[in-house]
């Protein structure tokens, strides 16, 4: 043994003069399982992709091995021993898990030799615990559970050293974080280096030997999984746990204008799930990936085919059976994909802002252009963006802006009575998501409904009138009038039949 | 961490100061090349020439405005363009017995409805347009010999005539494409589903997500594709008085590659009838050109292909990102 | 979801059963019998378009899709119906070397500057149109070698020549390649899912090249025989070689979207586009039918690719069974 196999010595980097990981130091030992816990933004990802070579630190050093390395890219990384295992899944639907073995791997033979790689496949898929999955099988016909688990068995064959695996859980069921732990472990048994990243801080504690605790972009605290609870972890991780005491009275909430759900299901996502969302207020659902939040959005917005139960808005039923229909109903969705599902970023501000009321902006389905460009030019004024960028593309536009334009899209329309956002604030920076948040207050102020689903505690609390915390498809809890982050923390993480 | 999402400023100024349109620039740089080429040329600079290059890209032009409603809703090309126009001028000529304007609405309407089906198609279902048109082409034009009996349709009656008339000197089609291709603009530009086509085209999952009519959207389009098909096929039917299986030959190509020189992106969202228009005219005066310089078809075919390819390539590599 | 697997298996098999299932069948219709003769002109069929079937079934397999292979077919009958007059091998060599450089060229463009396939095929088919006519005057050119014409079509062991067995093996050499290295893997995984691809370390660019460079080779190929085989070439085979072509690469098993597809579907749809010619020949029937046959085919494939049509099935399913799964 000579020294840990890991040393990340004072990592720094921000992002437009922000910093977003602050010197940061950890080691990792051979077989060791090593936690990375924080809440969002507190700087995980940033070290994450800094490890695996997808992002230069700005200063301090990574050593493996002994030796100090410079990680230019993934390809780098991958070549010395560093493997990594997150949502950016590289498995291919259209192969099957033995060809996804060894697709991209350099030392790969070129002719291949069947029977070799058969059983090595097999003995792969056996560690993993995956036993009744056939070497020739589609990745397309597996569950995301599955592609998971083959995308770790994957990271092993290609000889690794060092394994991050950042929310591998997050999308899985019970039983499958089970097999990923198993196999984890295995991996840790033949002398790799972990790092863990999640979410679910029960898991984090049974599974990991050291946990390491970012804040604000600052290391907290590292200390053994032993000396810790879930509670502790969560001071950690919040430090001055922010409350939220004053439950002040919203405008009265208006019954005759609430958005009714009604048992609502998303077969192997979502179970029944009901709520009465009142005008005036604003709604929030708490949970992490995976845990429905962002499915019941999607679903009430007619992007769910599968989806089956009851909406009702304004005692009027909502065709949810489609995006068209549901906008019909009065609807507004914004998704938590800007890029690829919201705005058009090719055109310019302007016709994102009126993208969505084409139809209203004359008769006899004519679009008026003076009316086109008053109506843009005061929805950008309510939405706070610029008037001299209504012209450029909304490409150009900062992350702030561009959710402006997206939420902005949906305000000022009569026709709108409920506004549905999934992550309101993805990737704007702190003064853009005060100035989003301030228009969403707005939005409930004057009539409309307007529920969000989130991920980020701070978000929840400061916006949330009504939570519902939810986890594996089902409400944990609601917390009308406000929570404590500990709280909801714990829902959101663990549920409560652990707590 | 969170800036992550945003453009860099560096990357937001190059944006903004790559808009003014290389193409633009492209296009310049071509038109001064070809000018003086052009107007050396003899019996370049005449009226009469001046007519037959536009009275060349009449036909083709009418169902590229056509096709570029298509293109820009995202819905790439369709391979079934000959074989529609086709048919609409054979079922021209069968009905010409029942008078020149019951003719013209039946043939009008046949267009319409089989391309707007295949909109349906498109549109409602998703259906790969590529492999459905090439389906369509297909199934149309083995119809039509199947109603043909596999000779050619010849005119029922002579009252065609009127749609040779040449007002002015060019020919009735020419009139009929400068109109169509300002109508075509202005439904892209101040119709609410022509601004709709844009958003589709350029990105269909954020429109559905929207809630925008997609399916309504895409089957107006492919509509006015099919009206335009079938313009093309009413005029190519007077104009050679009888139609064979393979009247509108070459059409289906030649479209396309007009729409692809007017600069509109084969992805979709952008584009404009307009250009289509210029695209056309342009592909005519470089034929035209080369022609009167004594070159064969073979290089007035080469030169368009290798015009084709360079506009494609800086129109996508200007609009990466 | 995962009709993936089951599609590109059980169209091509379902095609030619079909097809197989008719052909025989068709002396109910016609009272004559089948004679070994109706076979070799099947296969014959088959050589005429078999090489075009490939090399636009691997670009589609790839997620791309090749326009060009038809001018490449008519520019390489062209070129070697000229350079082989004296030797037919010479002819040969040269038609596959330029088809093989025109596919390269367009390859790099596609991967390196990242622009879509279609139009810049589209472009490339019309230069090459233009290319053949050039280099013809716009005239079918004859090939005087008689030789090499009487040689290609020659009967071996009463069903094959030597053209249909040059096309098999090509399809036999392209299945060895796919099934026995990693580069099938790797071209349906291009198709599949290209950036996950890229995550995973494919050099996706060279990948495109050598597809592209593959695809003009074979179309070249495909047009030398067919020249020298009908002892002249044609500037202008038309659209028809390629749609024809686009059929039996898609009752091939091979889909536009990418990533499905194996050389041995290929194979059985370029059989079955084949053999549904020459049935409606054996049988008589008017030559349209053959048209509406392809058209019907495709109108299953494009059903069943559709993904709007699967979600409207799927909310159907939703609402006749209100408990979910």
């Amino acid at each position: 043994m000579s020294g840990p196999l890991v040393v990340v010595d004072a990592l720094a980097r921000s992002f437009a003069g922000v910093p977003a990981v602050r010197e940061v130091s950890f080691t990792v030992g051979a077989g060791e399982i090593h936690a990375l816990c924080g809440h969002n933004g507190a700087g995980k990802s940033t070290v994450v992709k800094m490890l695996s070579g997808q992002l230069a630190p700005d200063a301090g050093r990574i050593v493996l091995d002994g030796e100090q390395v410079d990680l230019r890219s993934r390809q780098v990384a991958q070549r010395l021993g560093v493997a990594l295992v997150d949502q950016e899944l590289s498995v291919v639907p259209a192969l099957s898990v033995l060809e996804n073995m060894s697709l991209g791997d350099i030392d790969a033979p070129l002719v291949t030799r069947r029977r070799a790689a058969v059983r090595r496949c097999r003995e792969l898929l056996d560690d993993m615990g995956l036993d009744r999955l056939r070497p020739g099988q589609l990745v397309a016909t597996l569950s995301m559970g599955e592609r998971q688990l083959v995308e770790i068995a994957k990271a092993l064959s290609q000889r690794a050293r060092v394994v991050i695996l950042d929310e591998p859980t997050a999308t899985l069921s019970d039983v499958e974080s089970r097999r990923v732990f198993a196999a984890v472990r295995r991996v840790a048994a033949r002398g790799c280096a972990v790092i863990f990243v999640s979410h679910r801080l029960p898991e984090v504690l049974e599974l990991c030997d050291t946990v390491t605790v970012l804040r604000d972009g600052r290391r907290v605290v590292t200390a053994p999984a032993a000396d810790l609870t879930v509670d502790r972890l969560i001071v950690h991780m919040l430090g001055e746990a922010p409350h939220r005491l004053e439950t002040s009275r919203r405008p009265d909430p208006d019954l005759t204008h609430a958005l009714r759900i009604e048992q609502l299901r998303v077969p192997g996502r979502l179970a029944d799930f009901t709520l009465t969302a009142r005008a005036g207020r604003i709604y929030a659902l708490a949970g992490q990936l995976g845990s429905g939040a962002s499915d019941v959005l999607r679903a009430v917005a007619g992007l769910h085919p599968r989806a089956t139960g009851r909406v009702e808005l304004r005692d009027r039923a909502v065709p949810f059976r489609s995006p068209v229909g549901a906008a019909r109903a009065g609807i507004a969705f914004v998704s938590n994909d800007r890029k690829g599902e919201g705005l058009f970023l090719d055109k310019p501000v302007a016709g994102n802002l009126v993208a969505t009321r084409l139809d209203r902006l004359g008769r006899g389905g004519l679009v008026a252009a003076g009316r086109e460009r008053r109506t843009a030019r005061s929805l950008a004024e309510l939405a706070g963006l610029p008037p001299d960028r209504l012209a450029d593309p909304v490409l150009a536009l900062s992350g702030g802006n561009q959710q402006k334009v997206f939420v902005g899209r949906s305000l000022g329309r009569p026709d709108v009575r409920a506004l549905l956002l999934d992550e309101p604030t993805r990737g704007v920076d702190i003064g853009g998501r005060a100035a989003i948040h301030r228009l969403l207050r707005d939005a409930a102020e004057a009539g409309l409904v307007v529920v969000f689903a989130s991920t980020e505690l701070e978000e929840l609390l400061e916006l949330g009138d009504v939570i519902l915390t939810m986890r594996d498809g089902r409400v944990v809890d609601t917390y009308p009038g406000g929570a404590d982050g500990a709280v909801l923390m714990r829902d959101m993480t663990e549920g409560k039949d652990a707590a | 961490m969170m800036s992550l999402l945003a453009a860099p400023p560096a990357a937001a100024a190059r944006v903004r100061r790559a808009r003014p349109g290389s193409l633009a620039v492209a296009l310049t740089v071509l038109v001064v090349v070809l000018l003086p080429v052009a107007v050396t040329t003899e019996r370049f600079l005449t009226l009469g020439n001046a007519r037959a290059i536009l009275a060349s890209a009449a036909l083709v032009g009418i169902t590229a405005i056509g096709a570029t409603l298509v293109m820009i809703a995202g819905s790439a090309v369709s391979m079934a363009a000959s074989q529609t126009a086709t048919v609409v001028a054979m079922v021209f000529l069968a009905t010409l017995g029942q008078g020149l304007l019951g003719a013209t609405l039946l043939a009008l309407l046949t267009g319409v409805v089989l391309t707007a089906v295949q909109g349906l198609a498109v549109g409602y279902w998703e259906a790969n347009p590529i492999v459905l048109t090439i389906a369509a082409g297909f199934a149309i034009g083995g119809g039509a010999i199947w109603f043909s009996g596999g000779t050619p349709v010849s005119a029922a009656s002579d009252g065609f005539d009127v749609l040779n008339a040449t007002p002015l000197g060019l020919p009735l089609a020419v009139y009929v494409l400068l109109v169509l291709a300002v109508l075509a603009e202005w439904i892209l530009r101040r119709t609410t589903a022509g601004r709709q086509l844009y958003l589709v085209g350029e990105n269909r999952a954020a429109a559905r997500a929207a809630g925008l009519p997609v399916g309504r959207v895409t089957v107006v389009a492919w509509a006015f594709f099919g009206l335009c098909l079938a313009v093309t096929g009413v005029f190519l039917a007077a104009f050679n008085t009888s139609a064979t299986t393979n009247l509108a030959g070459t059409l289906t190509l030649d479209a396309i590659a007009a729409v692809l020189v007017g600069g509109t992106a084969i992805a979709g969202g952008k584009g404009s009838a307009l250009r289509t228009l210029g695209g056309a005219v342009l592909i005519s005066v470089i034929s035209d050109v080369l022609l009167l310089r004594g070159y064969s078809t073979g290089v007035q075919i080469l030169v368009k292909g290798i015009l084709v390819l360079a506009v494609v390539v800086l129109v996508h590599v200007r609009g990466r990102r | 979801m995962r009709p993936a697997l089951r599609q590109e298996r059980i169209v091509p098999a379902a095609a030619l059963l079909l097809v197989v299932v008719a052909f025989v069948l068709t002396p109910l219709g016609t009272g004559l019998p089948l004679t070994t003769f109706d076979v070799y002109n099947a296969l014959q069929g088959f050589a005429q378009i078999g090489l075009l079937a490939l090399a636009i079934g691997l670009t589609m397999i790839a997620g791309e899709f090749d326009l060009s292979v038809v001018g490449t077919y008519a520019v390489g009958g062209m070129i070697a119906v000229q350079a082989g007059q004296s030797s037919a091998v010479l002819g040969l060599l040269v038609a596959v070397a330029v088809g093989a450089a025109v596919g390269a060229v367009q390859g790099a463009l596609i991967a390196w500057l990242r622009v879509p396939s279609v139009p810049v095929t589209l472009a490339a088919y019309i230069a090459l149109l233009g290319l053949a006519y050039a280099i013809s005057g716009g005239l079918s050119v004859t090939f005087t070698n008689r030789a090499a014409t009487l040689w290609v079509d020659h009967t071996i062991a009463g069903v094959f020549s030597p053209r249909s067995l040059v096309t098999l093996a090509a399809f036999v050499l392209v299945a060895v390649v796919l099934g026995g290295t990693r580069l099938g893997a790797e071209l349906r995984a291009i198709g599949g899912d290209r950036r996950a691809s890229r995550v995973a370390g494919v050099r996706v660019e060279r990948k495109l090249v050598l597809l592209f460079t593959t695809s003009g080779t074979l179309a070249a190929l495909g047009g030398a025989l067919l020249s020298f085989s009908f002892a002249s070439a044609n500037p202008d085979p038309g659209l028809r070689p390629l749609l024809i072509a686009a059929v039996a690469a898609l009752l091939g098993g091979a889909s536009l979207a990418g990533g499905r597809g194996t050389a041995a579907g290929l194979l059985a749809g370029a059989l079955s586009v084949a053999l549904l010619a020459q049935i409606v020949a054996v049988a008589y029937l008017p030559d349209y039918s053959t048209q509406l046959f392809y058209a019907a085919l495709l109108a299953v494939v494009v059903a069943i690719d559709s993904p709007g049509l699967r979600r409207g099935l799927a909310r159907l399913r939703a609402r006749t069974r209100p408990v979910g799964a």
